[in-house]
């Protein structure tokens, strides 16, 4: 037995927008979808459960990280419902679930705390610039060491226990003892999706999103371990110096795309963009611009007296590691991964 | 396929050199000059039936004068050379051989009264539904039965007579019956059409049920205001007399000529009155009843209006809750004890009933009603909805923010007997509950429904209700929601089919059982008027479709909800039709009416009633003529539908039309070899 909670939409409303009560259950988005399959019935199943305010069952759901929003289903919504947008708000307000710290709720609903939380972080970056009266050697090592120490950090605190929260929601209270075998012998959908994800491809029409993602996702992992391990800002290697070159105006090349896309709304996926969506985006392409920017001022020798851009890269680098990774969209890309990993075992 | 069509040629090529030739001798030995048409009916009759044969054996028969085969008897071509042909070759009756009587007698009939034949001078045999489809399966007996079925046909039009109708006296008036909405748009409509209308309602108040209701869906104004309207209406016509405490209480006589007596009760209140002194009257009347007007949430005095500004504006008192203790009296000078009821008799050539509906009052039990204090009906809810004043719904004195609706109570019922759906009640309910979302402060809805019906335009409620957030949990018939009080708090719960069959409950602060409508407990004016009723027990008209505003008493319409549920708008549009076919039956002052009915032969009859007890509309009176006790038929209540005839044991009543002469003659054709 479940209470109705009709005040949940409202809630859901602060992690995006959209008239999810105008459904009329006439599942024109499940027919629709060509992910939703019927042991994993999306979006009305979670649209219902949202507008019946189930918050319980929704904690429980996987489905929300099936669905690739390749916006079929708001095209065809004859209610305009927004069904797809609807699977993205519960993407967030899921991660917000899951966080055990609940900064990611905080910063989904208040665009206050996250200008808040970006500017102390900027504030401290410049504060520790000046305390090491602005050494270029000395704030290319912290900056490193930082970058290790970030990773190792947001991934033990706040990453694992959030997956091993998101794993007790949706896998432990809801299934009767899974043999640990089963995990290992499914364990490979985890990396197949975290880096290919294969499942784009079941949605999309054409191929280009998931192109565009996957030169993403290879760039920006590869870009991180070569910055971290092959120290890319310290190396002589001429050869790390090119890869690093080329990740980074990957990364910056791709986001431009997807920044145009949600300037232009010219996909149902571009059509609304939450405050985390633009930052997202957005961090990551300044991100690129300016580590390939850096390098390059290295390589000419420009560094000594322009020492602001590397700041400035810090700056963008510590607001991304320290909030959008941990709290932010990028998430979701973890997830999705682990959702379908999750699901293959519980099958 | 093709076999088929060259064959249809075939046929086609003999219609047109088959015309019989003219006998010279017949022409003089009978009196009648009989055509007799023989239909192909395009191949329908023609593949199984050999119609040549059968136009050269019935050319044979005694009195016809000449016999055709036709492709298509009803076409325009073969209609007009019948004309031609009655006229030219003096024909005096005629037989047409094709389909059923129901498609195409009138067709027929037509004919011959172009052609200046009367058309009882025409008799239709039916080869086709009765022959040809009926044996496509044996040709040659197919033929010899159409052949015996043409015969028959035309022994009967050679006995045939030209009849004329039945001309009767049509008072111009019509009486209405109920003022509710149907009754006073009707009554607005027959006046303005130029005859005399009696409105006669039986409560002290015009407007029936909408003036309960307030705020309306589905243009927004409020019940108070149509009936205003209405009202101003009527009292602007002359032709128009209202009466109100009125009932009718006999009736007699029949289409042309009703003869009613109405009871009508006194408001012992003066019309000359001080309005005033009356108020004083109502504040000190120390008798408290339930007030039925706001379905019994609410208490009236014995003397009592139902809202402020009702009409006629005048106050009543409710004779049978007053006990006479004269406290009104004391304050007021317009109290009149003595008045008394009257009679009056008065005439009407129809009677338009729009009597209403009443609403579907749930057994004690069902779903909580009458044992859980919070459960209520939607009429309650419309009014606890318009008495509530602020931004706060209150009942009994507490909050309300959680309402559950229960829909299609007493509506499409498995087990009891209103299978039918109520129409009105998911709009009007999705209506109220928006109203009430709007007006008051922090109201959540929950709809338990079997299917939302707000059909037409009605749908943009239900779209608005659900974007404002209201939910909609929906179950099978089988499987209704359940209320039950969980520590002190009223729980509906459900299956929802719409989550999977999961089971839902609400906390709800009130429960609103969306109830239906139901033809009037008291049925003594359908009783009274013989008004037949349909399955529904509403009453019925002779058919949905094409004569949806008749019954089968000659002269009786019916209007609005009183013939199964409607709103208004459904109301209205009945009621200007029922106007206009009740001024159709005595706009002229005189109605003609159909020959074929029964006859008496006063020699014969011995007054014994078998006839009046077989008779299904109460046609025959016993009448002393020359001495003798005889039956009289009333002949515009006589359908001729010959009941009577195979009862009378003296064999004294015939059949205008279908003598036992004509129909022996008939089955003597039949039988013939
Ligand atoms: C809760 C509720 C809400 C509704 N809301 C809406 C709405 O918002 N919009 C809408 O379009 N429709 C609405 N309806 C429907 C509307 O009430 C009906 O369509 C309308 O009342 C039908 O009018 P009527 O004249 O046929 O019948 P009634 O209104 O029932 O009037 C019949 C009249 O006949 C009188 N009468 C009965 N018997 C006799 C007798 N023997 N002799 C003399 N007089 C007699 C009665 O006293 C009454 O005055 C609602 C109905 C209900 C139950
Ligand atoms: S298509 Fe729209 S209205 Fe239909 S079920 Fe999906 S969300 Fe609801
Ligand atoms: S109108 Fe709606 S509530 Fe009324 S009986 Fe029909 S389906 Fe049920």
């Amino acid at each position: 037995m479940a209470r109705i909670n009709p005040g949940f939409t409202k809630a859901l409303k602060r992690f995006g927008a959209f008239d999810v009560n105008a459904c009329y259950n006439c599942g024109n988005c499940t027919a629709v979808c060509s992910l939703s399959d019927e042991n994993n019935s999306f979006p009305r199943k979670m649209v219902r459960l949202s507008v019946l305010g189930l918050e319980g069952e929704l904690k429980n759901s996987l489905e929300p990280w099936l669905c690739y929003y390749c916006g079929e289903c708001s095209t065809t919504c004859p209610r305009q419902a927004e069904p797809g947008e609807l699977m993205m708000s519960l993407r967030r307000w899921l991660t917000a679930q899951y966080d055990w710290t609940g900064l990611s709720g905080l910063f989904y609903r208040s665009l206050t705390a996250v200008i808040t939380a970006f500017i102390l972080l900027a504030t401290g970056v410049l504060w520790f610039a000046s305390a090491q009266n602005f050494n270029p050697d000395r704030l290319l090592h912290t900056g490193h060491y930082f970058e290790m120490l970030a990773i190792a950090g947001v991934f033990v605190f706040i990453l694992l226990p959030n997956i091993i929260r998101m794993w007790m929601l949706t896998v432990y209270s809801r299934h009767e003892k899974i043999p640990v075998k089963k995990y290992f012998k499914t364990f490979g959908e985890l990396f197949v999706h975290m880096f290919t994800q294969k499942r784009t491809l079941g949605c999309d029409k054409s191929k280009t999103r998931w192109t565009e993602h996957l030169i993403l996702v290879f760039s920006y992992l590869s870009l991180l371990f070569t910055t971290v391990f092959l120290d890319w800002f310290g190396t002589n290697s001429k050869s790390i110096i090119a890869l690093g070159y080329i990740e980074s105006a990957a990364i910056f090349i791709v986001t431009i795309l997807f920044i145009v896309a949600r300037m232009k709304k010219s996909t149902e996926v571009s059509k609304h963009s939450h405050p985390s969506d633009w930052m997202f985006v957005v961090w990551l392409s300044l991100l690129g611009a300016t580590a390939f920017v850096v390098r390059l001022f290295i390589d000419l020798d420009m560094l000594e007296n322009n020492i602001w851009i590397y700041i400035v890269h810090l700056i963008i680098l510590v607001q991304w590691a320290l909030i959008i990774v941990p709290f932010g969209k990028w998430t979701h890309f973890l997830y999705r991964s682990f959702a379908m990993w999750f699901l293959k075992v519980a099958e | 396929m093709k076999q088929d069509q060259s064959k249809k040629s075939d046929n086609i090529q003999q219609a047109k050199t088959s015309v019989s030739p003219v006998r010279e001798d017949s022409k003089v030995a009978y009196k009648k000059r009989i055509g007799v048409y023989v239909c192909h009916c395009g191949g329908n009759i023609s593949d199984y039936v050999d119609v040549e044969k059968v136009r050269q054996v019935v050319e044979n028969e005694e009195g016809v004068f000449l016999a055709k085969t036709t492709m298509f008897a009803c076409a325009d071509s073969n209609q007009k050379e019948m004309v031609e042909d009655i006229v030219t070759q003096k024909l005096d009756g005629v037989v047409v051989a094709s389909c059923s009587p129901k498609l195409h007698l009138l067709t027929f009939r037509a004919v011959t009264e172009r052609a200046g034949l009367n058309k009882y001078n025409y008799v239709h045999a039916n080869i086709r539904e009765q022959v040809s489809w009926a044996h496509s399966d044996n040709k040659q007996g197919a033929t010899e039965k159409a052949i015996r079925i043409v015969r028959s046909a035309i022994a009967k039009v050679r006995r045939s007579q030209a009849l004329e109708p039945i001309k009767v006296e049509a008072v111009r008036t019509v009486a209405v019956i109920g003022a509710g909405v149907a009754g006073m748009k009707a009554a607005v409509k027959l006046a303005k059409s130029g005859v005399l209308v009696y409105l006669i309602e039986r409560e002290f108040f015009v407007g029936g049920r909408v003036a309960q209701w307030d705020n309306l869906c589905i243009s927004d104004e409020t019940g108070k205001e149509l009936i205003t309207r209405l009202y101003d209406d009527i009292l602007s016509h002359k032709n128009i007399t209202l009466f109100t405490g009125a009932e009718v209480v006999e009736k007699s006589g029949s289409i042309g000529n009703f003869s009613l007596k109405v009871k009508i009760t006194p408001r012992y209140i003066r019309m000359q009155c001080n309005k005033g002194e009356l108020q004083k009257a109502i504040d000190v009347c120390p008798v408290e009843v339930p007030d039925k007007f706001n379905f019994n949430i609410t208490k009236r005095k014995a003397i009592y209006h139902n809202y402020p500004g009702e009409y006629p504006q005048l106050p009543a008192i409710d004779i049978e809750n007053c006990t006479r203790c004269g406290e009104c009296e004391k304050v007021c000078s317009s109290i009149d004890f003595n008045q008394k009821p009257e009679y009056l008799d008065i005439r009407a050539g129809s009677i338009l009933l729009a009597t209403g509906f009443d609403p579907y009052e749930p057994k004690k039990g069902e779903f909580g009603y009458g044992e859980i204090d919070n459960v209520v009906t939607l009429p309650q809810f419309k009014r606890i909805v318009h008495y509530c004043n602020g931004d706060k719904l209150q009942f009994k004195g507490r909050n309300i923010h959680n309402i559950a609706y229960i829909y299609c109570v007493g509506s499409r019922q498995v087990n009891g007997e209103n299978k039918y759906c109520s129409r009105y009640c998911c709009t009007s309910n999705i209506y109220t509950a928006i109203d009430a979302k709007k007006r008051f402060k922090d109201i959540n809805n929950f709809h338990f429904n079997r299917g939302i019906r707000t059909y037409g335009k009605q749908e943009i409620l239900y779209d608005e209700s659900s974007r404002l957030g209201d939910i909609y949990l929906q179950s099978f018939e089988d499987n209704p929601p359940e209320v039950k009080v969980v520590d002190g708090k009223t729980v509906v719960s459900i299956n929802d089919i719409l989550t999977q069959d999961k089971k839902l409950e609400v906390e709800a602060d009130l429960v609103v059982l969306v109830t239906g409508m139901v033809p009037r407990k008291d049925n003594s004016i359908g009783n009274l008027l013989k008004v037949p009723r349909g399955r529904d027990k509403f009453f019925n008209e002779i058919h949905m479709k094409l004569r949806p505003v008749e019954t089968v008493i000659d002269g009786i319409t019916i209007a609005g909800a009183g013939q199964g549920p409607k709103n208004i708008v459904e109301s209205m549009t009945s009621a200007l039709a029922a106007a206009t076919k009740s001024f159709t039956i005595v706009a002229s002052g005189e109605l003609a009416l159909e020959p074929t009915i029964a006859k008496v032969s006063k020699d014969d009859c011995e007054w014994c009633g078998k006839c009046d007890d077989a008779c299904p509309y109460d046609a025959f009176t016993p009448k002393e003529i020359d001495g003798k006790t005889v039956a009289v038929v009333n002949k515009s209540v006589c359908k001729g539908c010959g009941m009577c005839l195979p009862v009378c044991p003296s064999n004294a009543i015939q059949l205008t039309g279908l003598s036992d002469d004509e129909v022996e003659s008939m089955i003597d054709a039949l039988m013939e070899n």
